[in-house]
């Protein structure tokens, strides 16, 4: 059923580290209505260990997460 | 919402990362208006944490050069700015630190006559300054202006300072009541200080600011929180609005700002 | 009886000790340096003479300090 979720806002952060992947998904979140949803791209390795635990810790609720071919993460967030 | 620019993204990062902080709260940083007064051993850290926060105004009042016994604890002076003013030497270290921020110098000794209308329009005030006279007109006026203000004072290890929401929390007043008869007062020049304390509380009236503009946390009002560095033992004294205070209490007897002879640190 | 003292328990030894005799006791070099606060509640120093403390009570020096700038 994931293909049925479209993001409204999409963000590719392949190549972007820590922490800065993190500031800007929070850029990003600044900018939404809540209830909205936040489709990122991020790399393997510390960021997909760590944005989706940030963002839950902020009641941003994960909907889907799923490794692309090129070895990146698609996340898709729903802002609290 | 302001479009921050990549740089301005990196450069506030770890403000931005701050669940308390976070995007909206470095906006808030960005407009706000913050004076400090004294560009001295508080007034230096203070002017520098503000600067590279990115509080968007920053104001700093003094009347006085650089000289080179300043440059044990005033930090935001280097020893090639020996006879500049200090407005101006600290002005151009917070530019170099952030060209974000809009410093206005006000090269002048505060006092009845023009504290208003320097105070007037800023958000916070940070008292850095030296001598009592000035730290109860700077009371007073925050206290008739309606502006939250951080007071702070340092005496050789020791450090106090208190967060006054005027109308709401104890003010210095409500404590401290009068400036102390000269004669009791150790000069600073006599008695000496620290240079890191002057840093240590300079930078917690920083963060006063940096938490009121925000809106984290909680000022530290009611109480005064002091410390002496020979021990490293921290304090909170708790503090409440009295009714007996003669400028903020129900009946008071301080209507209007009035000047105290200048009496300490004159000789530097 | 025991009082406090800048947050610390203090015995008093003497009978009847006022705010006076309290500063000398704790040799407060300049007394008028030192705002004094009676269980949360500032003192005139014209009070001290005739302000007694009792079992219980809780007294802080407030230190004046000034420094800060040149
Ligand atoms: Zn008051």
């Amino acid at each position: 059923m994931k293909t049925a979720i479209r993001a409204d806002v999409f963000q590719d952060l392949k190549g972007v580290g820590c922490p800065m992947n993190l500031v800007k998904t929070k850029v990003a979140f600044a900018k939404m209505e809540s209830g909205q949803i936040l489709g990122l791209i991020l790399d393997n390795g510390p960021p997909i260990n760590n944005v989706p635990r940030s963002v839950i810790r902020e009641g941003h609720e994960i909907l889907s997460q799923e490794q692309l071919a090129d070895g990146t993460w698609s996340v898709l967030i729903r802002k609290a | 919402m302001i479009d921050f620019t990549e740089e301005q993204l990196e450069r506030y990062s770890r403000h931005i990362l701050l669940d308390d902080v976070g995007v909206a709260g470095q906006e808030k940083l960005l407009q706000a208006k913050v004076i400090i007064v004294g560009a001295g051993g508080l007034g230096s850290p203070a002017a520098l944490y503000l600067a590279a926060a990115g509080v968007g105004t920053i104001g700093i009042v003094d009347s006085d050069v650089v000289e080179v016994s300043n440059l044990q604890r005033q930090i935001a002076h280097f020893s090639a700015d020996i006879g500049a003013a200090k407005v101006e030497s600290a002005a151009a270290k917070m530019q170099a630190i952030n060209p974000d921020v809009e410093v206005r110098t006000y090269r002048e000794y505060l006092c009845a006559a023009n504290i208003r209308k320097i105070l007037a329009g800023y958000d916070f005030v940070i008292d850095g300054t030296d001598n009592f006279p000035t730290k109860f007109l700077v009371n007073d006026a925050c206290v008739f202006l309606n502006i939250p203000f951080s007071h702070g004072g340092i005496l050789r290890f020791n450090g106090q300072t208190m967060t006054v929401v005027p109308g709401q929390t104890a003010c210095y007043r409500c404590s401290f009541r009068s400036p102390p008869p000269p004669d009791a007062v150790p000069s600073c020049a006599q008695a000496g200080v620290l240079g890191a304390v002057a840093g240590m509380l300079g930078t917690i009236q920083a963060a006063e600011a940096l938490k009121h503009i925000t809106g984290a946390g909680e000022l530290l009002t009611n109480t005064l929180l002091t410390f002496d560095a020979r021990t490293m033992a921290f304090r909170r004294i708790r503090l409440k609005k009295q009714e007996s205070c003669p400028l903020c209490g129900p009946h008071p007897v301080i209507t209007e700002l009035a000047d105290v002879e200048r009496t300490v640190c004159t000789v530097q | 009886m025991q009082i406090t003292v800048n947050g610390e328990t203090e015995e008093l030894q003497e009978p009847a000790v006022n705010l006076s005799r309290l500063l000398e006791l704790r040799r407060v070099e300049s007394p008028e340096m030192v705002a004094v606060q009676l269980n949360g509640e500032f003192v005139d120093m014209t009070n001290y003479p005739t302000t007694f403390l009792q079992a219980g009570d809780d007294v802080d020096f407030l230190y004046f300090m000034g420094g800060g700038s040149s």
